[in-house]
């Protein structure tokens, strides 16, 4: 949980940081003719890495928790709500 | 609920908002520059109908179904329909603009090479929409 | 909680019956027969579209037939009966009434379908599901044009009327014992979505009487010809349909939120924040509708605004998905047919969101608007979200609707199946898109990028259309011959299931 927690403040510092920078850096007229393939396809580029690596941890993670937590897992032990009957009384 | 903290929750809710302030930031600027018609960029008007294109240049010279271009120079498409909604597409170079009636649509590009690329509908308009294609043939500057 | 079937009576007496489990499943029969109609259609069209070229469609004006009605027929028969029937069986239930608040309405509701449906499809239309004008006005070819339109207006005021009885059922019949806070998360979907059909529906059915009136020839609303906007049109569509969207996802989210704490055999990581992602979805859904409109002639000022709007959604949805993934940490997860369908729609759940950013972010809405990218978007959605979701929910209803159990082994087929298909055909299909494949087309030029991409994509739909056919067996076959179910446990999970079957005790009558 930790080091998952770590892995999204970093990303959030790499993205965020240098994105504000890039607007404020950005206010000058473009040059004469811009490309508009160029600038289309490269922020659609961009923002697939990005939705790539989210999408990574995300499913990474999904398939770590069924993975570890199903209850064939050598590992696996009754929840503590099982134990005392309270995991299905209102949540 | 009760006995355990919330706060990867908030945590994650904050990296989701941070990410989606960096899209916003980038694709509006972005849309900011592409949207920004040169000065000097010549009409072209482009009239959609049930199932075909036509174009009319600066100069008067009409076309129908493929268009001419020079590579170099800056256009300035004005979309209009006779009839259904249709959309002007040349995918190659990401143009896209609805052809509404009643309304008169723009957007621009700025061919680099010469080249030939297709030009299609992408709005459903009906029995032919499938096939509701053309040219756009982008010859070399001839200056 | 036993619900009925299990006692055979003649089918007279559940057709004419208003208790609210009959209806249920008078809901779950329909849903599930127009999800194979529906779904026929889907698997003809992706015929058609194996080659380049007409092969099994005589002509395009029959294809574009087929993908109107598909549509309509998912979306409107398949996807809203199927979470009225759930909502039906499970709603009075969990909040402790002995029916729905109005037990005749709720009739009503349902009986208004069968002719919605009935008008849908002997029309068959060609106008897209969103019948845009001026099409819709001058060139849709009637009388299935018209029919079209009053067999909506029927569904609209069907959906309308099942979601007053919904919010009048959970707010003012919920067992006074139990607060707002106690209502588990699926009752509470369906008052949230209830809501945001109650204020979205009514603009939707005003659009349909003005594009009739247009189409009559008697008004000009939407028709330039006769000084109208069309655009006014897709602003008024859209206001009702993006937050439709909402209306069919948020009670799959909340059939989820049934399964995932259950199979892990743990409570949800956190309720409060469920609730609050629902109310906060419904809100913000109505933020954003003109992000289909990106290339209809907007100002930038207009398509910033809708695209804000449109990203604002987006940490609602995230939340549900860490709920889901912090309920089943440290779980002890039991893969049954239910738990693995809900657990393969959060997976397509991201990827379909991460679509939609892309489609909302303005620039890039230029490479994917009308093109196979959008289909295969809201497909992960409508398909691989929020159908996967009520597919687990109806194997995860199955033993307490008949009494005994489906088949597990033809359940996980069923799944594995469908799962490798979505994934073949809703992937390809955005790549189709981005390759510049232009949607709702009968046929496509000879590039080979594309020839390959639509086989690849209608050999992933045969593979849903088989595992289809395994669940209809199942169905059938399970509800006539099955084990009978432990009904006090039916997937052996142990612990007590916090609804209080035993105890449907009316506290008025
Ligand atoms: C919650 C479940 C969702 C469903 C059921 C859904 C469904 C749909 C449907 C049916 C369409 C296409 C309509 C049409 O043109 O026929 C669509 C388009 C779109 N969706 Fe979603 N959607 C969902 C969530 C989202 C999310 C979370 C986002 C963005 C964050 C999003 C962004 C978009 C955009 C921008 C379009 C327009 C694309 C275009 O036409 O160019 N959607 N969606
Ligand atoms: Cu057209
Ligand atoms: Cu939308």
């Amino acid at each position: 949980m930790r080091n998952l927690l770590g892995l999204f403040l970093v990303l959030a510092i790499l993205v965020v940081i240098p994105s504000v920078d890039h607007v404020f850096a950005q206010a000058d007229e473009p040059a004469k003719y811009i490309d508009r393939r160029v600038l289309i396809w490269n922020l659609f580029f961009k923002l697939m890495t990005v939705a790539f690596t989210v999408g990574a941890v995300v499913s990474g993670t999904l398939i770590w928790i069924v993975w570890r937590f199903r209850e064939t897992h050598p590992q696996a032990k009754p929840t503590e709500y099982e134990k005392s009957d309270t995991w299905g009384g209102p949540a | 609920m009760g006995h355990h903290s919330n706060w990867p929750e908030w945590l994650y809710v904050g990296v989701i908002i941070a990410l989606m302030v960096w899209v916003g930031a980038e694709a509006w600027n972005v849309e900011r520059l592409v949207e920004h018609v040169p000065a000097d960029a010549e009409v072209i008007i482009v009239t959609a109908q049930q199932w075909f294109w036509s174009f009319e240049h600066e100069d008067g010279t009409k076309e129908i179904g493929t268009l001419h271009v020079e590579a170099g120079k800056a256009y300035k498409f004005e979309i209009i329909s006779k009839d259904v909604n249709h959309s002007f597409n040349i995918h190659d170079y990401v143009v896209l603009m609805d052809a509404v009636p009643g309304r008169v649509n723009t957007v621009w590009f700025a061919p680099d090479k010469a080249g030939e690329h297709d030009i299609q509908c992408r709005e459903y308009c009906g029995l032919l929409h499938y096939n509701m294609r053309g040219k756009l043939i982008v010859e070399e500057p001839s200056r | 909680m036993t619900l009925e079937l299990q006692k055979p009576r003649p089918i007279w007496q559940i057709m004419f019956s208003t208790h609210h489990t009959d209806i249920g499943l008078l809901y779950l029969i329909l849903s599930i027969a127009f999800l194979f109609l529906g779904g026929v259609l889907a698997l003809i069209i992706r015929a058609e579209l194996f080659f380049p070229g007409p092969q099994i469609i005589a002509d395009s004006m029959t294809f574009n037939r087929i993908f109107t009605v598909h549509g309509t027929t998912l979306i409107f028969l398949f996807i809203l009966p199927s979470a009225s029937a759930v909502g039906n069986y499970f709603v009075p239930i969990m909040i402790r009434y002995k029916d729905m608040a109005y037990p005749k309405l709720n009739a009503i509701a349902f009986w208004m379908i069968p002719p919605g449906g009935a008008l849908v499809w002997l029309g068959f239309a060609d106008f897209t599901w969103y019948a845009t004008p001026p099409y819709s006005i001058i060139s849709a070819p009637g009388p299935a044009a018209d029919m079209w339109i009053f067999g909506l207006k029927i569904l609209g005021i069907s959906s309308v009327l099942g979601a007053i009885n919904f919010i009048v059922t959970i707010m003012k019949c919920k067992h006074p014992d139990m607060s707002m806070g106690q209502i588990p998360l699926l009752a509470w979907s369906f008052l949230v979505s209830s809501m945001i059909i109650v204020v979205a529906i009514p603009t939707f059915a005003a659009a349909l009487l003005m594009l009739l009136t247009d189409r009559l020839g008697v008004s000009g609303f939407f028709n330039p010809a006769m000084g109208g906007d069309p655009i006014a049109y897709q602003h008024l569509f859209w206001f009702t349909f993006h937050p439709e969207v909402y209306v069919l996802v948020i009670p799959a989210i909340g059939m989820m939120y049934e399964i995932i704490p259950r199979f892990s055999r743990k409570p949800i990581f956190s309720k409060s924040s469920g609730i609050f992602a629902f109310v906060l979805l419904a809100v913000v859904s109505f933020s954003s509708w003109a992000h289909h409109m990106y290339a209809s002639g907007m100002s930038f000022t207009e398509k910033t605004v809708f695209m804000v709007g449109t990203l604002a959604a987006v940490p609602a949805s995230g939340m549900h998905v860490f709920n889901f993934i912090a309920t089943m940490w440290n779980g002890r997860i039991k893969f049954l047919t239910p738990m693995m369908w809900s657990i393969g729609g959060i997976a397509l759940f991201f990827s379909a969101g991460a679509g939609g950013v892309a489609n909302a972010a303005m620039p890039l809405d230029f490479t994917t608007h009308d093109t196979y990218w959008v289909v295969g978007h809201f497909h992960l959605f409508v398909m691989g979200t929020i159908a996967f979701g009520t597919i687990g929910f109806i194997y995860y209803m199955f033993p307490y609707v008949t009494g005994r159990m489906y088949n597990e082994t033809m359940g996980k087929v069923h799944f594995i199946l469908s799962f490798i298909g979505a994934i073949l055909v809703f992937f390809t299909q955005h790549m189709l898109g981005l390759l510049g494949m232009p949607r709702r087309i009968f046929d496509y030029p000879e590039i080979p990028s594309w020839i390959i991409g639509n086989q690849i994509a209608s050999v992933g739909a045969m593979i849903i259309g088989v595992s289809m056919v395994i669940f209809l067996y199942n169905l059938i076959y399970s509800s006539a011959k099955g084990k009978p179910a432990d009904i006090h446990d039916p997937f052996g999970l142990g612990g007590t299931y916090y609804y209080p079957f035993e105890a449907k005790t009316p506290h008025h009558n």
